[in-house]
């Protein structure tokens, strides 16, 4: 609960570091010094997860600029005229929490995501071929940067997740998360950033990951699944099909926990997605619209013994019937 | 602001009988349509139930429900307008460029939640803001497009973040 925490010092502080580093860009001297503000204290890096919310808003625009830029200006000539409709009414004062997402993420990208070139916003699902001819899919939430040049291709995936199908090329091919860099041959795979931790899947081919930090290597062939960090890699496990079905829009469940479901349905959808802890091993069985979370909710209800509750529109929960 | 203990479910009734009566007229004058108006007075209460609060007397309690209505008024008003220069946007677009209604959706409730953060900030602070966050543009090329210093954009996009973190900052109920 973060009821109080905050003063407007905090906040003015934060709103300066987001202006100081979208002024230098990647800066390593600037990046440092956020770093240490954001480790001294456990309230600049609550301020700073609502500069992450805010910044998400935006990604969920991504590729709409010139079209947000064309409704704002209307907008903006309706609000004058309105003005005499409005009367007494003063915009200033707390607005509107409905329809708003109040939603708390957590704190976990640095500022390089924001100025990724591909982003793609929560509940979208975005192809992209590269250069190459690699066929790639960006999860919702993604942020990617993708840099080809003589010797080698490099993508950095900052934060949510991708599905690579490498094309044929000479030079070889790197994926760089914060745990570490993954080395494919010939393959297709799937890596999902999820902060300190990175998950590696292969659906075929093999994928070689070396750890940032200790430089641990672990190879994995097709139908593995491996989760590691800067430090040290875990034991790997069957690959989930999951991990690429979201390529495609859908849920494929076979025997899932109801949990687990809704952890997949929370990467997918603003807002909070709760659920009563005695549901969680109920089992779902189908294909689900991964990117239509209402409906896929809307499914379950009519499978399972369960009540979706919808408090608020970005407030939903699910209980027991 | 003062937090408080909540309002406990027969308070709520209390507060819903004593007041949601003047509250659905109220709007219905302003909205100029009953059905709007039933639809944000019950906003009004729902809202209540949330953030629950404790008022001093019937007084305290009236004045604040006037600004919750009058806040939900603003909202509603909002909607409306940026729902309309929306659906004009995108019919003067190709038909084929136009977003799927899942993507439509997302799109709209995220434009009405910026167009109510650049509501609170000055023209100009807003205008840079925008230009930094949805176009991409640095702050050497909006100081160019807006004809002011640098040192001045950067002090716009601290001030227009300030602006949207207070507002994060009242949802999530952590100013102190």
């Amino acid at each position: 609960m973060s009821r109080g925490q905050l003063d407007h010092g905090v906040l003015q502080a934060a709103a300066g570091w987001f202006a100081r580093l979208h002024a230098a860009g990647h800066d390593a001297a600037t990046l440092a010094q956020w770093q240490a503000w954001l480790t001294e204290d456990a309230r600049h890096r609550l301020a700073w997860s609502y500069v992450e919310n805010i910044n998400q808003r935006f990604g969920n625009l991504d590729g709409q600029a010139e079209l947000a830029r064309q409704v704002f200006d209307n907008a903006r000539s309706h609000r004058q005229s309105r003005r005499a409709v409005l009367g007494s009414l003063c915009v200033a004062g707390a607005a509107g929490v409905l329809g708003w997402g109040g939603w708390q993420r957590g704190w976990v990208d640095s500022p390089r995501a924001w100025f990724a070139t591909y982003r793609t916003g929560l509940g979208d699902v975005r192809p992209l071929t590269l250069a190459d001819g690699s066929q790639l899919w960006l999860n919702g939430g993604t942020a990617l940067d993708v840099q080809f040049d003589e010797g080698v291709r490099q993508l950095r995936l900052y934060r949510g997740e991708i599905l690579i199908e490498t094309g044929e090329d000479s030079r070889p091919l790197f994926v760089e998360t914060r745990a570490g860099r993954m080395r494919p041959l010939g393959t297709r795979f799937s890596v999902r950033d999820q902060g300190l931790a990175t998950t590696l899947s292969v659906f075929a081919g093999s994928v070689q990951a070396t750890c940032a930090g200790s430089g641990v290597r672990t190879t994995l062939g097709a139908g593995q699944m491996l989760v590691f960090d800067a430090q040290q890699a875990g034991a790997s496990t069957a690959a989930q099909a999951l991990r690429q079905d979201w390529s495609r829009g859908v849920l494929v469940a076979e025997d899932m926990p109801l949990g687990q479901v809704v952890d997949v349905l929370r990467e997918h959808r603003h807002g909070h997605l709760g659920i009563d802890p005695v549901l969680n091993n109920l089992r779902a069985v189908g294909t689900f619209p991964l990117l239509d979370t209402d409906r896929t909710l809307a499914m379950l209800e009519r499978a399972l013994p369960i009540r979706v509750v919808r408090t608020l529109p970005w407030w939903v929960s699910i209980e027991a019937r | 602001m003062t937090a408080s203990p909540g309002t406990a479910g027969s308070d709520l009734e209390n507060l819903y009988r004593a007041h949601h009566g003047w509250i659905r007229q109220w709007l219905q004058r302003k909205l100029g349509n009953a059905h709007d108006a039933a639809e944000l007075a019950q906003d009004v209460f729902v809202r209540l139930l949330t953030k629950p609060r404790a008022f001093n007397d019937h007084e305290h309690a009236r004045a604040y429900l006037g600004r919750m209505s009058r806040n939900a008024c603003v909202d509603f008003w909002r909607r409306r307008r940026v729902e309309q220069a929306y659906l004009d946007v995108l019919a003067a677009q190709p038909e084929q460029l136009a977003p799927s209604l899942e993507q439509q959706a997302v799109i709209l409730e995220t434009l009405e939640q910026l167009q109510a953060m650049f509501e609170r900030m000055p023209k100009r602070v807003a205008d840079a803001f925008s230009m930094a966050q949805l176009q991409g543009m640095k702050q050497r090329e909006i100081a160019e497009q807006l004809g002011v210093s640098e040192r001045s954009v950067n002090s716009y996009l601290a001030q227009a973040m300030y602006q949207c973190l207070l507002l994060e900052a009242e949802l999530d109920d952590s100013l102190a």
